[in-house]
Parts: structure tokens; C-alpha cells; sequence
């Protein structure tokens, strides 16, 4: 495992130079740059204007400057923005990463947990009325034009039924006079998320260790619950509560929208596997030792599928990450997609190679991640 | 009997064998009725595309016989330069003159949807194809010669999966200008060398161990033979199934950097949506009135993205029933 | 009685039409007793252990017939019982070690679990340990070594993933067992070995066996009494010896003299010449009629019942062949 594990990080880091490289390069290559655009500037006087070239490294050929990132890049510094100037590239990852991972992180977790539920069910009925249901409604989500979607979802809950707000992150009106940043709050949020996931994932540990299923229902159930009127209170005893209550419903439509766009992924390679798993023998023999359908369908046959699905979702990460650009563009949301989109309008070259190796980074640490689930999934799997 | 056989060409056994798989095939895909759903679309299209250049003359002969002047000078129907004078405020709705509305612009939607669908399909197709060739001789060549060859291109497929696409044309099309051609050889090319070398490598892999391939071989059968008559052949349907399910992708992704504006393409359906945001029609609570602007595009993109789904699918459970990815 | 089967049809619905794959089947079967079903592959020996235990594909229609079970109160109607009735008597009334015994494990689970799983699925009180104590009696019984019982069948050789299996089936004391070709991957001695193993364990537990192969040397091995199946149908069925020393249906006749003796070596079925027939469009008479060489126009037109011609020695044919009468097969 481990010999597996060091000869795979090497890989993923030669990997990861080539990358940065090439990236680099890419936007060298880039027509024109930021400073041409800003240094056009006739109140800017030509001292200040070789200053400015100085300070941004332009002054120095190409590969002394590729040199010179590779290097800092080492020690994970991604250099200055332009258009932030002078707030380091990795300042505004770091602020505007809660967000997108928030974004992604939700509408992954959502759909994946829609696409296996559905997959399943859908493959052990099928050919019935709802598998065709599903397949065909899973399919047209899978191919819809997502602005499509997003547009539409602005228009039916934003403007038809008023219940959600349009886009953007707050709303600028209630947090004119508040002391206290939304990024602040938010991450006060996230923690809270992650605390009841935390939660959820013990209570789940622990309710197998129970005998009958009702006590498992109930000690999920109770302490689900409690949590959650816990977390209320809180929020509603720090006087904040609508302040969050401002940021959450501006969340809802963006995750719901990816999700719903994204869950037919898991969904399709879900049902697949299953309907190959199904035929196996060990199926028939689940089934002839007595066991629930229930039971037959989860514990044999879904538990099967699961390492597929794993692979499904490392290789359509970069079709979620495409799509999670278009949904923070769709919905105002100042994420590190909305970031990119700005960044290559101005052309921030620094803000843009700090993006893509960001992402670049964040896909090859995904793909370590798998392989050693991989191994926790399927114990034919020894490194 | 034995004679019989000889005497008839090789070609035409081939394409006996060639007709019958056919048939076999289509009996299997006939039951599926997605599949057949999708194809059924993709002719509507088809068709959609075709009747285009009968449009604006049928429209005139029905609607505009009362004002032949008109017609002549403001040309209504052109889906770029069109104009309809008669209608006081552009974007109107729909109307008989205009079944689709018009655009801030006061063009025709119906004539813009119709201009772009065989734009759409030269596009996906293109691209599909593209992806699909590089796809196949690579997936075929690492097959069959290994080492350092397999090694390249594996490694090349790993980086180029790296990028994210869409992030990555982003960049391109701030110095490349991507017209339609040059856009669907760039998606053609980024999923060619992407994840399908994978699995049309390990399809040919099955077939490398093949006896006949060994055979073939040992007759002294050049290498470049091999590979073209005896591997890809044996990976086609793959491939084809692959190509189907490509079209989706490349349409999508037009569509969406169209509609992001980072495209050169004068007309398609991404564009017509971005001509509705960048007028300000999909803003706040406007969005809904102005519902032909955005809705019957999209619809058309998502519908023409799904029937390549669901024909690929429908082609996938023929052709290969256990390699599934998007 | 333990297992009476009465006039059992099951047909698969195709797209050409009906595959009649189980067409009237009776059998009887005692406790302690084991009985041998020996036919083509195809013939449809598979599908009467799918249609007594109810383990249909969706394409399956059962016709008709009965499956009386015994399980010490009284015989019940299995055919009859819903499906979560029917649960109770899967692997604790009627076990299988199956066709393909090496797919038979399921890959992500450890042996044990899986075997412990059926014992408490059947029984819900026995504690974990219990059952463990359980499952580690059995895998010394099919000759495992206890401490394996924590692998993954991937860790297991294929004799081994056998005798799991055998473990298994063997884990809700079960009143039959039903092997289906269960040796048929192995190789020839592991084979021999683990048939052996089998018929001591079902002498030793006293419990009722039904083993199914397309190969008369393995059933002559362990069954009392073996049916000779073909195309859907019981030809017929007798205890071992009378089917080897007296055998009355002309395929029977045919089988036996394919295969001069039991110690002799191994000839294939398919020495009598012609093919079964397609179950999709059976021969009107008797299916056997296209390969028989007694055949006449009765056997063409009207299908041979199927009787007890002496006790416990069934029969379907017209015109049975007597002993000491010699039946000449030729190639057609
Ligand atoms: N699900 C099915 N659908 C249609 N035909 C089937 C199906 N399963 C088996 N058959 C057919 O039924 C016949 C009997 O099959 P089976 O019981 O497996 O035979 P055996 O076990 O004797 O080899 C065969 O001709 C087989 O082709
Ligand atoms: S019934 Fe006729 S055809 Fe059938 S086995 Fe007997 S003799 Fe042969
Ligand atoms: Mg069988």
C-alpha cells in the first residue's frame, strides 16, 4: 500500500510540473496582457509605468520569470493579481474557495446520493414504468443546456413562485449596517455543516452496532433532529439568524440547480453497473439463502457497484468543475469560476495560472483520494 | 457448392456479412425506445435544417403577400441582418408573421433556430468524428505496439484530462479566434487525446490476443496492416457508439461558450441566448416575459444534446454492453 | 414424504415463443435419499431447481403443478406460498450449491460473513459468536481450515471456494440440498474428491440430496436414484442400479451403452446420433421420436405417458425396451 501510495505521488507531482508548465506557457502565449490594457493609462507617468513593470516581473525574459513561478510555485506561492493588486493569487483562492467547495461539495454529495438511490432502484425494476421514468428524466437533465436550467429555476422560483431570491451571494440591502462580514458568517455556516455531517457520519457508525432497525431509525431520527434545533438556536440566540437565513436562500438555487443537472451522472453509471451486477451469480444465491429483496438489492448487489461509481465521479470531475463555472456565472455566485471568468475578462494572467493549477491540484489530489477508496471498496484491490 | 462461393467477390460476401450484422442490430435496437426516440429527434432536426431556405418563402407567400415592398427591402426572414419594420418595439413575441418571436434586433427567432441547426450538426459531428479517429488509431496503436508509445500517449490522455475543457477553451478563445471549424477541431481534438484512448485501448486489447491477429502476423502482414484491417475494424462499433455520445458533448460545450461570448460564431443557438443576456432580457423579473428569447434555443440544444445521448445509449447496449462512461 | 413434485411446467417466455424449458415434471423424495438428474445441457435440469426454490428470471411463467414440502408439519404447497413465505423455506428448507459454485461468493464480503448472514437470516436470536462457532464446525466438516473463515474469496483457491459453498448451503441444516453441476469448473481430481466429501457429509447428516449434471459418471456416483431427463421431460427415473442394469426408455438404452461402464473410460453424451430437439417447437409425440430408432407412427403423433412400469421405476415410452433386447442406433 504504502510502495503503492509514494510511487503514485510521484507520478501525480511529475504529472503536476508538466501541467503547471504548460499552463504557464499557455498563457504566456496570450495576445496582449493586463499590463498593456492598464499601462495605457495616460495619467500614469512613465517612471511609475517601469516601476509597475518591475514590480510585476516584466521586466525580466520569459524563462527567467517561468523559473522564478516554478519556484515559488514550490512553496505554493502563486504570485500577485493584477486586478487585485496587490493582494497575493492565493488570498483570493482562499477567500473565495468556502464557496465553490461549498457549491461543489453539496451538489456532489446531493446528486451522488440521488444517483445511487435511483440507480438502484431503478435497475432492479427494470424495464418498468418508473426505470424508463427515470432513465429518460435522468437523461434529458444529463444533457440539458445548463444556462437553460439555471435561467429557468431563476424563473419559476425567483420570479414565478417568489420564494427564493434571483442570484448573487446576499442581499446588499439587509447587510448595509452590520458590523460583521458575510465571508465570516458563511464560514460559521460551513463549520455548522460540517459539524452535523460529522454528527450524521458517528450516528451512522454507531447504529449499526443496534439490533433492530427501529432503534436505528429512532436514534438517527432523535439525534438528527436535536442537532439541528441545537444549531437553530444558536443562530437565532447570537442574533445572526437572519442573516444566515439571507445567505442560505441565496445557496438553495445554485445547488439545487447543479445537483439537478449533475445527478443523472451517477445516476445512468449506477443503473448500468447494477443491471451487470444483477446477472452475477452470487446475486441468485443471495437470493436463494432467503435474504429480503431489500436486503438482496442493497447489501449484494449495490455495495457491488460502488467502485464504478467512484471511478465515474473522478472522471467527470472535470465536467462537474465545467459546470459548476457555468452555474456561479448563471447565479451571480462570487466563487473561484465566477473568479475565472473575471479574470480572463481582464486578463489576470497570475489569477488565471493560479486558478487553473489550483484546479489541476484539487483533480490529482481527487485521483489519489480514489485510489486509496478503491482499496477500502474492493478488497481484491491490495497495492 | 464449394465454387459457388469462390466465384463471388469478396466485397460482396462482406457486405452480406456487413447487411446481415445490420439487421441483427437494428431488430436489437428497435426494442430500444429511447434510443429510438433519439433517432427520431435527430431526424426531426435533420429535416428542421434542411427545410431552412423553403422558410422565409413560405412565410411570404402566406403572410406577406399584402406588402411585397416591405418584404423586398427589410428581408424579415435573414437570421443576421433581418429586420421586421412593421412591429414598433424588437423583442416582439410570437406572432403569425413570426411563429418564434424576434430578437432585440428584430430578427426572426424561428430563421436563427433554422439557420443554426445544420451549424449545430456540422459542429458536433465534425468534432465526434475527429475525436473519434485520433481516438481509435491511438487507442489501437498503443494496443498493439505497447511500451514506450502506450506510455506517451497514457501520460498524454492523464494531462489532457487535467484541464478541464471548458476552462480550457475559455483561455483558447482569448487568442485563438474560434470560428465554427477551428472550435470543432479543438473540442474534436482535446477529447481525442482524453479519456477515449482508454477505452478504445482496452477494447483493442481484447482483440490483440485474437488468434487471427497472431495469424496475420506470422504471414508477414506489415504492422500498419494489422493495425488498420485487422484491429480497428474489430473497434469500430465502439467507436462509432463513442462518436454518438461525443456530438453531445461538443454541442454543449458550443453552445455554452457561445453563449458566454467567447466564440466567433455569427449565428447559432448559444447565440441567440446570449443575445438575449447580453441585452438585458434575462435579468431579474423580466425573464419570464420574455420567454421565446431563451427557451425555445435552449430547448433545441438540450433536445438535439439528448437525442445523441439516448442513440448512443440505445448503441451501447448492442454494442457493448459492460464499457460504460459519459 | 420430503419433496413430492407433481406435474411441474415452467416455460420462458421468448421472443420466438415459449421455451418449455420444465414440461411436467414428478418426482418424489425421501429423507436421506438422493436422487440424480442427468440430461444434454439444455434439457432444462437447471430450471426445475430454479422453479422448485422460485428463483425465476423475470421471462420465466410458471404454468402449473405443485411442490409439496415437508418441513415436519405437515406438507406444504410451495407453489403457493407469497414471497416472504416462500423466504422461510429458501436455504433452510431447500439449499443449493449452484451451477457456479466459483461465482457463487460475493467479492466484497469476507467467507464467514456470508455464511453468517444466512444463519441469521434464518435465525435471527443466535448471537454473532454463536454463529461463528457455527460456521468454523462447517468448514471443518468440508475439510477448511477454520482460521480462513475471515478471507475474501479472492484469497481462496478454486476447491476451496467449493467447499465454501458446501459450507454454506450446509449452514441452516437444511432438509435438501440441491448441487447443481457442482464440480462441473474443477478439475478432474479436485472434482472427484470434493463429490466424495459430499456424499459422506449427506450420509452423515442424513438429509436429501439432489444432484444435477449433464455427466452420468458423477451422478452414478452419489445418486440412489437418478432420472434421466430429456428435452424438458423425465424419461425416465429408477434407482441406480435398475437404471444401469435394466434400463427400459430407449435414450436411457442409449446413455448406457454410450458409456459401456461405470469404471470404463468417460464417453461423452452426444454419442447418440442427432440433436435435441428446440424446446421453443418441441416434436408433437414423443421429443425423443426424431433420434429414437423404435419410433413409429404412435410415438410421431400421440406423447408416451409417463407411468410406473414396476415400483419406484418410471417410464415414458411407447414401446420400452425389454431386457435383453438390443436397440441399434445409426447415424442418420
Ligand atoms: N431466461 C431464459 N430465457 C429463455 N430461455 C431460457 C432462459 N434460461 C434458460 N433458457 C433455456 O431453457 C432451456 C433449459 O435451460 P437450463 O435449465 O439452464 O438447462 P440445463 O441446466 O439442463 O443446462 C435451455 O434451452 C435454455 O436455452
Ligand atoms: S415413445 Fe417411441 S420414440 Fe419415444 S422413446 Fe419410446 S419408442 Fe422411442
Ligand atoms: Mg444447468
Amino acid at each position: 500500500m504504502l510502495r503503492f501510495l509514494s510511487k503514485r505521488v510521484v507520478q501525480i507531482v511529475i504529472l503536476l510540473f508538466i501541467y503547471v508548465t504548460i499552463v504557464f506557457w499557455l498563457m504566456e502565449a496570450l495576445p496582449g496582457s493586463f499590463l498593456d490594457k492598464y499601462l495605457m493609462n495616460p495619467k500614469i507617468t512613465p517612471e511609475i509605468r517601469e516601476n509597475l513593470k518591475r514590480q510585476f516581473g516584466f521586466d525580466k525574459p520569459v524563462l527567467t520569470r517561468y523559473l522564478y513561478y516554478m519556484k515559488n510555485f514550490l512553496v505554493l506561492d502563486l504570485g500577485v493579481s493584477f486586478s487585485y493588486f496587490p493582494k497575493k493569487v492565493t488570498s483570493i483562492i482562499f477567500e473565495r474557495l468556502p464557496r465553490t467547495v461549498f457549491l461543489f461539495v453539496t451538489s456532489t454529495l446531493v446528486s451522488y446520493a440521488f444517483g445511487y438511490t435511483l440507480g438502484k432502484r431503478s435497475a432492479w425494476r427494470r424495464g418498468k414504468v418508473i426505470d424508463q421514468v427515470t432513465t429518460f428524466t435522468g437523461i434529458v437533465f444529463w444533457t440539458i443546456f445548463l444556462p437553460l436550467l439555471a435561467i429557468f429555476n431563476i424563473w419559476l422560483f425567483g420570479v414565478i413562485l417568489g420564494i427564493l431570491p434571483l442570484n448573487q451571494f446576499i442581499d446588499p440591502n439587509l447587510w448595509r449596517n452590520v458590523s460583521f462580514s458575510a465571508q465570516d458568517l458563511f464560514l460559521k455556516l460551513l463549520l455548522n455543516a460540517f459539524i452535523f455531517l460529522i454528527v450524521f457520519l458517528t450516528i451512522m457508525i454507531i447504529s449499526r452496532r443496534l439490533k433492530t432497525i427501529n432503534a436505528k431509525r429512532i436514534l438517527l431520527y432523535v439525534s438528527l433532529i436535536g442537532t439541528i434545533i441545537i444549531s437553530i438556536s444558536i443562530w437565532i440566540l447570537s442574533g445572526r439568524a437572519i442573516y444566515a437565513w439571507d445567505i442560505i436562500k441565496h445557496m438553495v438555487l445554485p445547488v439545487f440547480t447543479l445537483t439537478l443537472y449533475s445527478f443523472a451522472g451517477s445516476m445512468l453509471v449506477m443503473r448500468d453497473t447494477m443491471l451487470d451486477v444483477i446477472r452475477e451469480d452470487y446475486i441468485t444465491t443471495a437470493k436463494a439463502k432467503g435474504l429480503p429483496d431489500k436486503v438482496v438489492r442493497d447489501k449484494h448487489a449495490a455495495r457491488n457497484a460502488l467502485l464504478p461509481l467512484m471511478t465515474n465521479f473522478v472522471i467527470s470531475l472535470g465536467f462537474t468543475i465545467s459546470g459548476g463555472i457555468i452555474t456561479e456565472t448563471m447565479f451571480s455566485w462570487p466563487g473561484l469560476g465566477r473568479a475565472y471568468l473575471e479574470a480572463l475578462s481582464q486578463q489576470d494572467t497570475p489569477l488565471l495560472i493560479g486558478l487553473l493549477v489550483f484546479t489541476g491540484v484539487f483533480v490529482l489530489i481527487a485521483h489519489l483520494v480514489a485510489d486509496i477508496l478503491y482499496a477500502f471498496l474492493d478488497p481484491r484491490i491490495r497495492y | 457448392m464449394v465454387e459457388a462461393i469462390i466465384k463471388e467477390p469478396l466485397w460482396k460476401i462482406r457486405l452480406k456479412l456487413w447487411a446481415r450484422s445490420f439487421k441483427t442490430g437494428w431488430e436489437l435496437f428497435r426494442e430500444k425506445k429511447l434510443a429510438l426516440f433519439g433517432l427520431s429527434v435527430i431526424i426531426f432536426f435533420a429535416i428542421f435544417g434542411l427545410v431552412y431556405p423553403l422558410y422565409p418563402s413560405i412565410m411570404r407567400a402566406v403572410f406577406w403577400k399584402d406588402d411585397p415592398f416591405g418584404y423586398q427591402t427589410f428581408a424579415p426572414y435573414d437570421p443576421i441582418i433581418g429586420f421586421d419594420p412593421h412591429i414598433m418595439n424588437h423583442p416582439s413575441p410570437p406572432s403569425l408573421r413570426h411563429p418564434l418571436g424576434t430578437d432585440p434586433l428584430g430578427r426572426d427567432i424561428l430563421s436563427m433556430i433554422m439557420y443554426s441547426t445544420p451549424r449545430e450538426f456540422i459542429l458536433g459531428i465534425t468534432a465526434a468524428l475527429i475525436t473519434v479517429v485520433i481516438g481509435t488509431i491511438i487507442g489501437a496503436s498503443c494496443a498493439y505496439y505497447g511500451g514506450v508509445i502506450d506510455t506517451f500517449f497514457m501520460r498524454l490522455a492523464d494531462i489532457v484530462m487535467l484541464f478541464p475543457s471548458l476552462a480550457l477553451l475559455m483561455v483558447l478563445s482569448a487568442f485563438i479566434d474560434l470560428t465554427l471549424f477551428r472550435l470543432a477541431l479543438i473540442i474534436g481534438m482535446l477529447s481525442g487525446f482524453g479519456s477515449i484512448t482508454l477505452v478504445l485501448k482496452a477494447q483493442a486489447l481484447t482483440i490483440k490476443v485474437r488468434p487471427f491477429i497472431e495469424a496475420a502476423k506470422s504471414t508477414g502482414a506489415s504492422d500498419a496492416y494489422i493495425i488498420f484491417r485487422h484491429i480497428i475494424p474489430n473497434i469500430l462499433p465502439l467507436s462509432f457508439l463513442y462518436m454518438m455520445l461525443n456530438v453531445t458533448g461538443a454541442i454543449f460545450t458550443e453552445a455554452t461558450l457561445s453563449f458566454l461570448g467567447l466564440a466567433n460564431i455569427r449565428m447559432s443557438w448559444g447565440v441567440i441566448i446570449q443575445m438575449a443576456e447580453s441585452s438585458g432580457y434575462l435579468m431579474g423579473a423580466s425573464i419570464g416575459t420574455y420567454w421565446w428569447l431563451w427557451l425555445p434555443a435552449g430547448a433545441c440544444i438540450t433536445l438535439l444534446c439528448s437525442a445523441f445521448y439516448f442513440l448512443g445509449r440505445g448503441l451501447e447496449e448492442i454494442v457493448n454492453p459492460r464499457l460504460r462512461k459519459r | 414424504m420430503l419433496l413430492s413434485v407433481r406435474d411441474l411446467r415452467m416455460h420462458y417466455k421468448t421472443k420466438m415463443g415459449y421455451v418449455k424449458a420444465v414440461d411436467g415434471i414428478n418426482f418424489d423424495l425421501d429423507s436421506g435419499e438422493s436422487l440424480g438428474i442427468v440430461g444434454e445441457s439444455g434439457c432444462g435440469k437447471t430450471s426445475i431447481s430454479m422453479t422448485i426454490l422460485r428463483l425465476l428470471p423475470d421471462n420465466a411463467e410458471f404454468k402449473s403443478g405443485s411442490v409439496f414440502f415437508d418441513m415436519g408439519n405437515g406438507p406444504v404447497d410451495l407453489v403457493k406460498l407469497d414471497e416472504s413465505q416462500m423466504r422461510e423455506y429458501r436455504w433452510r428448507g431447500i439449499s443449493m450449491i449452484f451451477q457456479a459454485a466459483m461465482n457463487s461468493l460475493n467479492p466484497v464480503y469476507r467467507v464467514g460473513d456470508q455464511i453468517i448472514e444466512a444463519i441469521q437470516n434464518h435465525f435471527p436470536q443466535v448471537p454473532v459468536d454463536k454463529a461463528r462457532e457455527k460456521v468454523a464446525e462447517l468448514f471443518e466438516l468440508v475439510g477448511l481450515d477454520p482460521s480462513r473463515m475471515d478471507q475474501y474469496p479472492h484469497q481462496y483457491s478454486g476447491g476451496m471456494k467449493q467447499r465454501a459453498v458446501i459450507a454454506m448451503a450446509l449452514a441452516c441444516d437444511p432438509r435438501v440440498i440441491i448441487a447443481d453441476e457442482p464440480t462441473t469448473a474443477l478439475d478432474v481430481i479436485v472434482q472427484d474428491r470434493i463429490l466424495k466429501e459430499i456424499r459422506k457429509i449427506q450420509k452423515k447428516l442424513n438429509m436429501a440430496m439432489i444432484y444435477i449434471s449433464h455427466d452420468i459418471a458423477v451422478i452414478a456416483e452419489v445418486s440412489d436414484k437418478i432420472a434421466v431427463m430429456y428435452a424438458g421431460k423425465f424419461a425416465e427415473l429408477a434407482d441406480s442400479v435398475t437404471i444401469f442394469k435394466k434400463p427400459m426408455h430407449p435414450y436411457t438404452y442409449g446413455l448406457m451403452h454410450a458409456f459401456p461402464s461405470t469404471v470404463g473410460e468417460k464417453t461423452d453424451l452426444v454419442t447418440i446420433p442427432g440433436e435435441p430437439p428446440n424446446l421453443l417447437n418441441p416434436p408433437k409425440g414423443c421429443r425423443f421420436a426424431p433420434r429414437c430408432p423404435k419410433a413409429d407412427e404412435l410415438c410421431m403423433n400421440e406423447e408416451p405417458r409417463y407411468i410406473e412400469v414396476e415400483k419406484g421405476h418410471f417410464v415414458a415410452c411407447h414401446h420400452p425396451v425389454k431386457s435383453g433386447e438390443v436397440v441399434q442406433f445409426y447415424e442418420q
